[in-house]
């Protein structure tokens, strides 16, 4: 039985594009099984962003969003690959319960956008 | 007299769930510190304010938002 995830890599923002897609191709190979013969069935390229915080001390990280289709099992061997990868500053592996669509996301935008930015109208103090 | 109860704001823009992705929706619910808001400030209903949780959790993880806002060594 199959499931459905979505991944997200942050690479290291000094790889060059064919590196990454190098990586993806390299992590992707590990997800295929009879049942699921076409796992991924979606790949968004995030591009650079900055971090919210520095993560081993790097502030820019190139984000890649997948979601892909596979057996849980499958799982294992592709985490710890991807620990294994050097240019994989962080990733998150997680179901995919029926989330929306991935909001199309205006890439460099601002990524530590300022608190209540947008509506902040009628959210906080009036109980008091 | 007891307040009538906010309506929540997620149910009031009629989505179901709360995308880890979209820092911008998130950050509505953060102190300026990066703590989240409690429900009883912000009228979220409990399942919109579980999965919010569970979202600001995720998306601290990914640096999207900040554990804590305005720290740095």
């Amino acid at each position: 039985m199959t499931r459905e995830y979505e991944l997200v890599y942050i690479f290291d923002s000094t790889l060059e594009e064919p590196q990454i897609n190098e990586r993806l191709d390299r992590f992707h190979a590990l997800l295929t099984c009879p049942e699921a013969p076409e796992p991924i069935t979606a790949v968004s390229h995030w591009g650079k962003r900055t971090l919210a915080y520095s993560i081993r001390g790097k502030e820019v990280g190139y984000y890649v969003v997948v979601r892909f289709e596979s057996r849980p099992d499958l799982l294992g061997e592709l985490e710890r690959a991807i620990k294994l990868d050097e240019g994989v500053l962080r990733y998150l592996v997680v179901l995919n319960e029926g989330l929306a669509p991935a909001p199309v996301e205006t890439e460099g935008e601002e990524p530590a956008a300022p608190t209540a930015a947008d509506d902040d109208s009628d959210d906080e103090g009036d109980d008091a | 007299m007891r307040r009538r109860r906010k309506p929540c704001p997620i149910c009031e823009m009629s989505c179901r769930v709360i995308d880890y992705k979209d820092e911008r929706l998130l950050s509505r619910f953060l102190t300026e510190r990066g703590k989240i808001i409690p429900s009883r400030l912000s009228g979220m209903c409990a399942r919109h304010q579980r999965q919010l949780s569970t979202a600001i959790k995720r998306a601290r993880q990914i640096a999207l938002i900040p554990f804590i806002r305005g720290y740095s060594r």
